[in-house]
């Protein structure tokens, strides 16, 4: 029964709750402020420019590297797997491009449910990301690194000089075992450290945006 | 519609509102992250939102809305990351000592204590009841029924009197 005394409570909490204010003084210089905000609006772009472009600047680094190994060495199954290297570098542009165009942006003049909704929408495309990170981002240039390696055979045979090429590349099967088991170990890390972003940071906000599901619904 | 950013827009919005999105932020502040973050972070999504802002509901009920979703996004990022937000310089919180009221601060401090017993969505709500809005304006800020809101209010209040009725009395 909701009587008059809790009513009384009722009124004396509302009181207090917004006489609270009342004990700090808020000033605002407005022109300073919206300087400071177009600042901060302009520090943020730049910061996301910088990431796209580092981004998608290993990948075009890498095409320039395969094709011009593509056309230097002369070994057939190694020029496949610089092709191979080619598509996958242009896949992984492609993939982010993609990610990016469906980022949902974060709107927060939507209701606490819409919002809520939205959020769990984004994080689960980044949890997507990152769970597939081994099928997409590891495995694949992987397998291109051991087509390429296993490619690689006697210059002599080919009447190939190229003294640079021929230093860097891993000719022989020791230096291709060694290659091949450095390489296993960075993609084993590169897999890890996506599983843990999934764990760590992802998967956290995932549960604490259902929890807040739930006890909207309740 | 608000094409471009008005500043005599922005700055109406801000005085008008200020205080009642202080108080919001001021109960979902936990330490590390002060109720000054909050609320800068509050003020610079109200400045990069105010153009999409389409008069569909009140000036008032849009600030809210973001009040809340800000401060119930911090909730999240607080355990992925410790960041604060950068400080404007040009918002400056001072206190009010000589007027302070011992006994007043004390129930607000007790009000705080038996709000942060509450979940995250009921702290929203009753905090939003405690400004004196309506089930209908809370109901467009959280996007609950009316009927909703007043079965989970009833059930905030009776918890939150239980809790604050032997601490006011004392």
């Amino acid at each position: 029964m909701y009587n008059t005394k809790n009513k009384m409570l009722e009124q004396e909490l509302k009181d207090i709750w917004n006489n609270a204010s009342q004990t700090a003084k808020i000033s605002i210089e407005t022109n300073q402020l919206v300087e400071e905000l177009n600042n901060k609006v302009s520090r943020i772009q730049k910061k996301i420019r910088i990431r796209d472009i580092r981004e998608m600047s290993a990948s075009a680094i890498g095409i320039l590297l395969f094709d011009y190994l593509l056309y230097e060495i002369p070994f057939p199954i190694t020029k496949v797997a610089c092709g191979l290297a080619i598509a996958w570098f242009v896949f992984v542009i492609l993939k982010f491009k993609k990610s990016k165009t469906q980022n949902i942006k974060t709107d927060f003049s939507l209701s606490l449910t819409e919002q809520l909704n939205n959020q769990k929408t984004m994080m689960a495309q980044q949890a997507n990301l990152l769970d597939t990170a081994l099928y997409w981002y590891a495995i694949p240039p992987f397998i291109m690194n051991f087509i390429f390696i296993l490619g690689l055979e006697n210059p002599a045979d080919y009447n190939w000089t190229n003294s640079i090429a021929a230093k860097i590349l891993p000719l022989s099967s020791n230096l291709k075992i060694i290659t091949l088991t450095g390489l296993a170990l960075f993609y084993a890390f590169t897999f890890w450290v996506n599983k843990r972003a999934l764990t760590k940071d992802v998967k956290p906000i995932i549960e604490s945006i259902e929890t807040m599901q739930q006890q909207i619904k309740k | 519609m608000y094409k471009e950013k008005d500043d005599n827009f922005f700055e109406e919005i801000l005085e008008r509102n200020k205080y009642k999105i202080y108080r919001i932020c001021n109960i979902y502040a936990v330490n590390p992250i002060e109720p000054q973050d909050l609320f800068q972070e509050v003020i610079f999504q109200i400045w990069k939102s105010i153009d999409k802002f389409e008069g569909k509901s009140s000036v008032d009920t849009w600030v809210y809305k973001i009040t809340i979703n800000v401060c119930l996004r911090s909730k999240m990022k607080f355990a992925k990351s410790n960041d604060k937000t950068d400080r404007f310089e040009s918002i400056h919180f001072t206190r009010i000592d000589k007027e302070i009221n011992t006994s007043e601060q004390e129930k607000f401090n007790y009000l705080k204590e038996c709000i942060s017993t509450l979940n995250e969505t009921d702290t929203s709500l009753i905090a939003l009841y405690l400004d004196d809005l309506s089930y209908t304006e809370i109901g467009v800020i959280t996007g609950l029924s009316e009927n909703h809101i007043a079965v989970k209010m009833k059930r905030i209040r009776k918890k939150l009197f239980e809790c604050i009725t032997p601490k006011i009395k004392c």
